[in-house]
């Protein structure tokens, strides 16, 4: 109890200094207690320390409390962020960067090259599987060649290594980063309260522009039936990634911004196992599915359909004719299953999470799809914890409905899973043609010629159908008409810096 | 008083009955097919040939409904029955010989008890094959403690009573006497706990599909039909008033049905 | 004194059993904590790794035997997920679902005698009949359904609070009680219906038993026999059937802790349960059980100290 009441004070008395130091300070057009209530899907459930998060619903919110040397924009640019400047040699085995002037961390101290060098180091550890940034293995070695230059030297070339390097830079004077939250970014952390609340502050000091609003507080809604009553309710000004169905049940209240979801969702096969070891077993199946059925009935028509593991964000590597690779022919489906020796259909189990409504949805729907060819898809709700355990890591199943998205803006982020010898491989798509693509792309320092043998990467799944491609997700952000500015990444990322509140 | 009982037993059979009609009637001749989607007919009205509209892949509701009865009741008699049967065959036991035996089992039954179902039910649907089995067995196993304690309790009272006693001096076999003596002498307690057990094995039904752990898709059952009616609560009401309704009236009908019986 | 012993005894070695079970379930249903954790840019190895650095690959009676070790000494054990101990995690929730169990179990006291002795008193009267038949339709509506009802209706209709509007109880106590009333109350109401029929039947079966009839007999109005003989019987089974309700409504709560947003201990369990944070889960559940065998343990004793008669062992 008498704990508890001292806190309260320090609470009281920290908030009436800031009060006051606020009022010096003061930009204008901002006003000193501008405050959102924004919805998350699930917690913030990792440490603080950003290296340790790993779910994509924490790294989206790390977004804004962390940064790198270079950040992504929203048009899937890197731009120098805690670098200033970058430089990369021709063979793309030297990578040089110069710290910007004056970047501060939220506890004030100024960023070191020590900081960066230490901050690289900690996920280079390929014994800390957590922590580990999987292309800092290729990491030769750091040096510092003034306090505002860093070098990396690279074992192989690797033309994609700058997107990794958004990987955050944090003090390394910092003893207990997981408890203890101190980064660059435009918002620092203020308070968690597991299940319940998440809150954020602007941070004064930020090096670029600041954000607008003071206060962000993120909500944990994690009961997506019971979201659109909070949000006609009013308890939360804003909700990113609402469905079609929840945006058509929104009052008058919100603004629905769309956007795109940035992830593959498919029908992904176990290549390994009958039959779709057999390649005309997929094609069949794709044949069958019609793709813009399928976003009208789970997503009232919005979506983009796609043809591969690709999606249009991407811009200069994404084909969209791929998307019409197969166009629905029951009698061509039939006839290449009869040739493969299932003239008479078979049955199969997909697997679904079962959190995601949308995919359940589209399962619902292929598998329906799938009876006019005689084929019966029998649908399994998994938990997403079971899903990740036995179909991604287990790679024990026949079918499964998902998305998958990119971790970071290279190419490779989508294309690399299909390897035959990758271990993030989980469909066991093994395909010497690809593999050799791959490994052009993979190596070539040249861009047009990395940019063909990705689009080559691309074909070549369509072709061998190496899964029944659906389409990339639109996505429906909720948003109060009091506010605006909200901005759409490339990336799983949600950027609360730029939101700002409508003049009355 | 006679009065009124007799309209329990009458409204609530009516009530069961007709539900179980229309559920008997569904497996004969269903009006459309329960799984067939079809875009046009996305959350059609009320018509002549939908008479309760259509769902959010415009499959027929009416018909979707009198399958998702079916399944949920047999869900319940499933639950129940395991239930039932099994905390009947321990309560019997543990309640007529008591010892080591009793301690052993009603320390395990107590477990039971204050074990979460959802618990339960995520291990049973994870050890078995899916389908509405596995439900029925997770229900069915969540359900035993209760039966047992109230037969066990019931035995508890009756292995003193003189015409037990009678019987053991007679040379009645153990068996004999539970089964044959003690056990018909349960079942005005028994009945009216059963049909309780019913009702709350469609409610439970309902609640473990609203966590997603009931029946599959596209299987249909009223609890999972109301689940998925309640992402679409605030654009199309009419999707989940009528899964919600055949729940109510199914429990009604059934708790209407335990009182007058119990009354008589 | 001996008995409460034994009692005690018997009550510890059910909390043992359950935490064995849980223990158990969770080595044998799928998906594992390093892989949920790791997620979609998991490797193989990285898993791999992770389990042991976990220690989840110790055989079974070893993870128990160190489980049951420092739960005996107070140590709850870290999270998984959260960079807290389960205690302080604990520490943080367990007022939130308490209060709510304890509103509910208010309104259902306020409520439920008072009718309950109602539609005894004027058995058959045209309220009695509403009431019993009200009392029906409650009972047969699926729990999460009447918390969607309750929110539309007082929700969204009504204005009478914000659905999902959820305040925290360290930062404003009143706010978080009102808060809290509307899913108190869609816990409570099914309860309500069925400890009022229960009282209801209670009361009129006591009511023709003799020594009522002599009470009345003797010139007593029908009031005071009800209030001061009658109801002290029939509270009986009422005690059984409301520390029976407890624990469901520890379940209830987990439901409408969705329904209603409310961040507690039914939420915290089931994330835990998904996210495999078994430190949690463990925690939860054997504290949860906990209370649910003392409650009914106390319930067997205040119903042999209510009417001592009753043979120690006969308890059902």
């Amino acid at each position: 109890m008498r704990k508890r009441s001292i806190s309260m004070l320090l609470v009281l008395v920290w908030s009436l200094a800031l009060a006051l130091t606020g009022c010096s300070g003061e930009r204008q057009g901002e006003s000193t207690d501008s405050q959102i209530t924004i919805g998350i899907p699930q917690d913030v459930e990792d440490s603080l320390d950003p290296h340790e998060a790993v779910a994509a619903g924490t790294e989206e919110v790390f977004f804004n409390i962390y940064e790198g040397l270079v950040k992504p924009d929203s048009d899937g640019n890197l731009n120098p962020a805690i670098a200033s400047d970058y430089k990369v040699s021709d063979d793309m085995k030297t990578y040089t960067f110069t710290l910007r002037e004056g970047v501060k961390f939220h506890s004030g101290k100024e960023v070191t090259v020590e900081d960066v060098v230490y901050s690289i180091k900690r996920c280079s550890d390929e014994n800390d599987p957590v922590k580990l940034v999987a292309a800092f293995l290729n990491i030769e070695s750091i040096e510092t060649a003034d306090d505002k230059t860093v070098i990396i030297h690279l074992k192989e070339p690797n033309a994609d290594f700058l997107c990794d390097m958004t990987t955050a830079i944090i003090p390394a004077s910092n003893e207990s980063p997981s408890t203890v939250s101190d980064g660059t970014g435009p918002y620092m952390f203020v308070s968690h309260a597991p299940q319940e609340s998440f809150v954020m502050e602007r941070f004064e000091d930020y090096w670029g522009e600041p954000a607008h609003i003071k206060n962000v507080t993120l909500k944990v809604c994690a009961n997506p039936d019971s979201l659109v009553m909070e949000l006609n309710g009013g308890s939360i000004d804003m909700m990113a990634r609402v469905t079609s169905t929840q945006a058509a049940q929104l009052n008058d209240n919100f603004n629905v911004l769309e956007g795109t979801m940035n992830l593959v969702q498919a029908l992904y096969l176990n290549n390994g196992v009958e039959p779709f070891n057999d390649v005309r077993v997929r094609q069949a199946l794709c044949y069958a599915v019609d793709k813009q059925y399928v976003l009208d009935m789970t997503a009232d028509g919005y979506g983009t359909p796609i043809g591969s593991s690709m999606f249009p964000a991407f811009g200069k590597y994404y084909l969209p004719e791929l998307a019409d690779y197969y166009t629905k022919d029951i009698d061509k489906a039939k006839e290449l299953l009869a040739e493969a020796g299932y003239g008479d259909g078979f049955t199969f189990t997909i697997k679904a999470p079962s959190n995601y409504t949308q995919h359940v949805e589209a399962a619902q729907v292929i598998a329906e799809a799938l009876k006019e060819i005689g084929v019966t898809a029998e649908i399994e709700l998994i938990e997403w914890e079971t899903w990740l355990a036995d179909v991604y890591s287990g790679r024990d199943f026949e079918a499964t409905v998902v998305g998958l998205d990119a971790s970071t803006l290279a190419a490779s982020s989508m294309l690399l899973r299909f390897n035959s010898d990758s271990s993030k491989n989980f469909i066991n798509y093994n395909n010497p043609d690809f593999d050799a693509a791959y490994a052009r792309a993979a190596s070539s320092t040249d861009d047009a010629v990395r940019t063909e043998a990705f689009k080559e990467c691309e074909r070549i799944l369509t072709e061998t159908a190496a899964n029944v491609y659906i389409q990339d997700m639109a996505e429906f952000v909720a948003l109060d008409k009091k506010y605006a500015g909200y901005e759409f990444y490339p990336l799983y990322v949600q950027d609360f810096s730029k939101l700002y509140i409508v003049e009355e | 008083m006679k009065k009124k009982r007799n309209f329990n037993l009458i409204a609530g059979g009516i009530l069961a009955g007709g539900m179980l009609l229309f559920i008997l009637a569904g497996v004969f001749f269903l009006p459309q097919d329960p799984e067939t989607m079809n875009l046009e007919l996305k959350f059609a009205g009320m018509s002549l040939s939908h008479p309760f509209g259509c769902d959010n892949f415009g499959r027929d509701i009416f018909s979707r409904v009198m399958v998702g009865a079916r399944t949920t009741l047999i869900v319940a008699l499933g639950t129940v029955g395991i239930g039932a049967g099994v905390g009947t065959l321990i309560g019997a036991f543990t309640g007529y010989f008591g010892g080591w035996l009793d301690e052993v089992m009603m320390r395990i039954i107590d477990a039971l008890f204050a074990f979460p179902s959802i618990l339960l039910a995520l291990v049973v649907i994870s050890l078995l094959d899916k389908g509405k089995y596995q439900v029925i067995l997770a229900l069915g196993i969540a359900f035993i403690p209760s039966f047992a304690r109230v037969v066990r309790g019931q035995f508890l009272k009756c292995r003193e009573l003189d015409y037990v006693k009678n019987a053991r001096i007679m040379g009645c076999s153990s068996l004999r006497i539970i089964f044959v003596h003690i056990l018909p002498n349960t079942l005005n307690v028994l009945v009216p706990t059963v049909m309780i057990g019913f009702n709350n094995a469609v409610l439970a039904e309902a609640g473990m599909s609203y966590l997603g752990l009931g029946v599959q898709p596209p299987d249909a059952s009223l609890g999972r039909m109301l689940s998925e009616a309640q992402t679409h609560l605030f654009s199309q009401p009419l999707y989940a008033i009528f899964p919600g309704l055949a729940i109510i009236l199914l429990v009604l009908g059934f708790s209407l049905l335990a009182d007058g019986l119990e009354a008589k | 004194m001996k008995y409460v012993g034994k009692k005690l005894l018997t009550m510890l070695l059910t909390l043992l059993l359950v935490s064995f079970l849980v223990f158990l379930c969770f080595t044998v249903i799928p998906g594992d904590p390093a892989s949920a954790r790791l997620g979609t840019e998991a490797t193989p190895e990285a898993v791999e790794m992770l389990r042991e650095e976990m220690g989840l690959n110790r055989p079974f009676f070893v993870r128990y035997g160190d489980w049951l070790l420092s739960f005996v000494r107070g140590d709850f054990g870290e999270s998984y997920d959260y960079e807290m101990t389960v205690g302080e995690l604990l520490a943080d929730k367990i007022p939130i679902t308490l209060t709510m169990s304890l509103m509910s179990m208010l309104l259902i006291i306020v409520l439920s005698i008072p009718l309950g002795l109602y539609t005894a008193r004027h058995e058959g009267s045209w309220a009695d009949r509403g009431i019993y038949a009200l009392n029906q339709v409650i009972m047969a509506v699926p729990a999460f359904f009447a918390g969607i009802l309750i929110t539309l209706f007082f929700g969204i209709l009504l204005k009478m609070f914000t659905p999902g509007g959820y305040v925290s109880y360290r930062r404003d106590f009143g706010g978080f009680l009102a808060y809290m009333f509307f899913p108190s109350l869609s816990i409570a109401l099914p309860k309500i219906a069925m400890t009022v029929k229960l009282l209801r039947s209670g009361l009129i079966s006591e009511k023709k038993q003799d020594y009522a009839r002599t009470a009345y007999s003797r010139g007593n109005h029908t009031g005071g026999v009800l209030y001061k003989h009658v109801l002290k019987n029939a509270m009986l089974p009422i005690l059984t059937f409301l520390g029976m309700t407890l624990t469901d409504m520890i379940a209830g709560s987990i439901v409408v802790e969705q329904v209603f947003s409310i961040p507690g201990i039914g939420r915290v369990l089931l994330t835990a349960i998904s996210h495999r944070d078994y430190p949690v889960v463990m925690a939860v559940i054997v504290c949860l059980a906990g209370v649910v065998i003392l409650v009914n343990g106390l319930v067997d004793l205040l119903y042999q100290w209510i009417d001592p008669r009753i043979r120690l062992e006969a308890q059902p």
